[in-house]
């Protein structure tokens, strides 16, 4: 689409230039209507005059000539009128002027006559610039005037529009504020509203409710998901199987596992989503880390190198946190090799963790994404760094990703 | 021993008490809440296995009874819902444990051993295994009376063995109660293998051997 316009901008540019065309439009039209009129005036009294000269010689009045006003001459040849402009130099103002004549031939008492009368048009003309000035001066004024209060009136119509452009584009699902809509008296802007909060609250609705039947359907996987794990445990202990069937039987024990820790996750996810962690604190995610990175040696994972360059200390729920710094190792713990080095480094502000790697991901924009999984060897929930990202946009966390010198590198900018 | 299982699915109830009472202990069981309500209250029990969502009330106003009438017995809270409220709440109702659905039932055999133990209920914090004695309190282990020095996991793992002597535990069960929801980031559970082994020399050197093999890749605490 094309540059995009303010819609008082917008308004106020047509009305600017519908007004400048229609000025210009006018002023035109009044000066041609008016020189017109003027030279009707004028040749209105030069025909009077001419008139009048004639009546005069017919009564053998003596007529003399008045130059340039008025010339009479006796000539052999009758000649058609002649009605022309032409520039004479007028000795009185001692300048050429520009005079408005009329020639006419006259045949009076057996003589020809040539009766020629003159008006100055210079007036004339001083009176037609004045009248398309002032129309100009008016219309401007005018103009200026409708202009601003056209404009402020814009605004005032148009504030319940803005206003409430305003809050659509601060609404938000996650939060449980609801939107506050300004009525109008003006029918479209009211029926606007009405569409609007009836359209916000659908979607809201639709969104809880998808929430809440997310969260009802992990919580009621748990009691079937408790009768198999039960009845598993019973078998392994009571009927007599062979070792085959133990291996697959037990094996069922891991796929439960997975389902649980699904469960658990979609859990916290829900929970960040109804905003159920409140309790927000001075967490220590360096003793976290440490706290981890012990755990971990106790599984065998060896290869994890904590460099705490300053105490790193966050405003966080602890759990939220302690789920960050756990799904961050234990991600970076399933995409590699135990004797590759996974480093951790904590600055004052920020926590940078490091897993060697082959290759870059193919889809990185991706790795947030629920269920997005690059490979299908390990059997991780796929929701483990979808919840980083929860957290972190729950706290205004900066986290990216990026691959360098063979090395997956997660960095979160607290603050 | 004397249980009452009180929850609602018949088919985990009925799999809580099989697994019970392989130690000669006796279950009784609720299923609903009028039924659990009206049991904890003129009965006596040791340990009371109880569901907070029961079909027709909650578990906690059944706590909530239980605490009233002054009885003696341990109680587990048993719940579908992993949040740490629901935990806290019945903790602070005076629930001696809490475990989430689905959980094993060695896991929480294991913790019923513990609510026993913790003295008030009639017991001592001492395990006692023919030549094996574990002091619960101090977490130190002794054979024929001598002090074993196990590491914190290799402890764990004998407490665990013990609670669940006679039964079949796989590593799955094993890794799960050591590591919790870590044991899901272990590729294979070779590890619990070397813990195993350890314990097993720490033992044999001192006459014991009752960690036995079972179906090739479980174990087994069972007397020879």
């Amino acid at each position: 689409m094309s540059k995009k316009t303010k819609l008082i901008k917008k308004t106020s540019k047509t009305f600017l230039i519908t007004g400048l065309i229609l000025a210009v439009l006018s002023s035109i039209a009044l000066f041609f209507y008016t020189r017109n009129l003027l030279q009707n005036e004028v040749e209105e009294a030069l025909y009077s005059t001419e008139a009048r000269v004639d009546d005069a010689l017919k009564n053998n009045k003596i007529q003399y000539s008045l130059p340039p006003v008025t010339e009479i001459r006796e000539v052999k040849i009758l000649k058609k009128e002649i009605l022309k402009d032409t520039i004479i130099y007028d000795p009185s103002q001692d300048e050429m002027e520009l005079f408005r004549e009329l020639s006419t031939y006259k045949s009076i008492n057996g003589k020809i006559y040539q009766i020629t009368i003159r008006d100055l048009v210079v007036e004339s003309q001083d009176i037609l610039l004045a009248i398309v000035i002032s129309n100009i001066v008016v219309f401007l004024l005018a103009f200026i005037f409708l202009f601003y209060f056209n404009t402020a009136k814009n605004l005032q119509v148009w504030s319940p529009f803005f206003k409430n452009l305003e809050q659509m584009k601060r609404f938000s699902l996650t939060t449980k504020e609801s939107i506050n809509l300004i009525d109008s008296d003006v029918l479209e802007f009211s029926e606007l509203k009405t569409e609007i909060e009836t359209l916000t609250n659908k979607v809201r609705m639709d969104y809880e409710n998808l929430k809440q039947f997310t969260e009802d359907v992990s919580h009621e996987m748990q009691t079937p998901l408790a009768i198999i794990q039960a009845k598993i445990d019973n078998i392994i202990n009571e009927h007599s199987i062979n070792d085959k069937q133990f291996e697959q039987i037990t094996s069922i024990q891991k796929d439960i596992q997975r389902l649980k820790q699904l469960n658990k996750r979609i859990g916290i996810l829900t929970k960040i989503d109804n905003n159920q962690f409140v309790n927000v604190e001075p967490v220590n995610l360096s003793g976290f880390i440490k706290e981890k990175v012990n755990n971990y040696k106790e599984l065998g994972f060896n290869n994890i190198i904590h460099f705490s360059n300053e105490n790193l200390t966050v405003l966080m729920d602890a759990l939220l946190g302690d789920i960050l710094i756990n799904n961050l190792v234990s991600n970076a713990i399933k995409h590699s090799n135990k004797e590759d080095k996974i480093s951790i480094i904590t600055n004052k502000n920020s926590l940078i963790i490091s897993n060697v790697g082959e290759d870059a991901l193919l889809h990185p924009e991706k790795l947030f994404q629920r269920f997005y999984r690059e490979s299908k060897g390990n059997q991780s929930t796929g929701l483990g760094l979808a919840i980083v990202k929860k957290i972190c946009d729950f706290y205004g966390f900066k986290v990216s990703y990026k691959f360098e010198v063979k090395q997956h590198i997660f960095s979160i900018h607290f603050s | 021993m004397k249980y009452l299982i009180a929850e609602d699915e018949i088919d985990l109830q009925q799999s809580i008490v099989t697994y019970l009472q392989r130690d000669g202990n006796i279950c009784e069981v609720a299923s609903d809440f009028g039924e659990a309500s009206e049991k904890a209250a003129i009965y006596d029990y040791d340990v009371i296995i109880l569901d907070i969502n029961l079909v027709s009330g909650s578990g906690l106003d059944v706590l909530k009874t239980l605490k009233k009438e002054k009885k003696k017995a341990g109680v587990i809270i048993i719940s579908a819902n992993n949040s740490l409220t629901d935990k806290l709440e019945g903790l602070d109702l005076g629930a001696d444990d809490y475990i989430t659905k689905p959980f094993h039932l060695a896991e929480l055999n294991s913790r019923v051993n513990a609510v026993l133990r913790r003295g008030k209920y009639g017991g001592d914090e001492i395990m006692e295994f023919n030549e094996i004695k574990i002091d619960t309190k101090s977490r130190t282990a002794y054979i024929e009376g001598k002090a074993m020095a196990l590491t914190r996991k290799e402890y764990d793992l004998l407490v665990f063995f013990i609670s669940n002597k006679g039964r079949v535990l796989s590593k799955e069960i094993i890794a799960e109660h050591l590591w919790g929801d870590d044991s899901d980031l272990l590729d294979s559970f070779d590890f619990i293998y070397v813990h195993i082994n350890n314990l097993r020399k720490k033992m044999t050197s001192e006459g014991a051997k009752y960690i036995k093999t079972a179906y090739g890749s479980g174990y087994k605490f069972i007397e020879d």
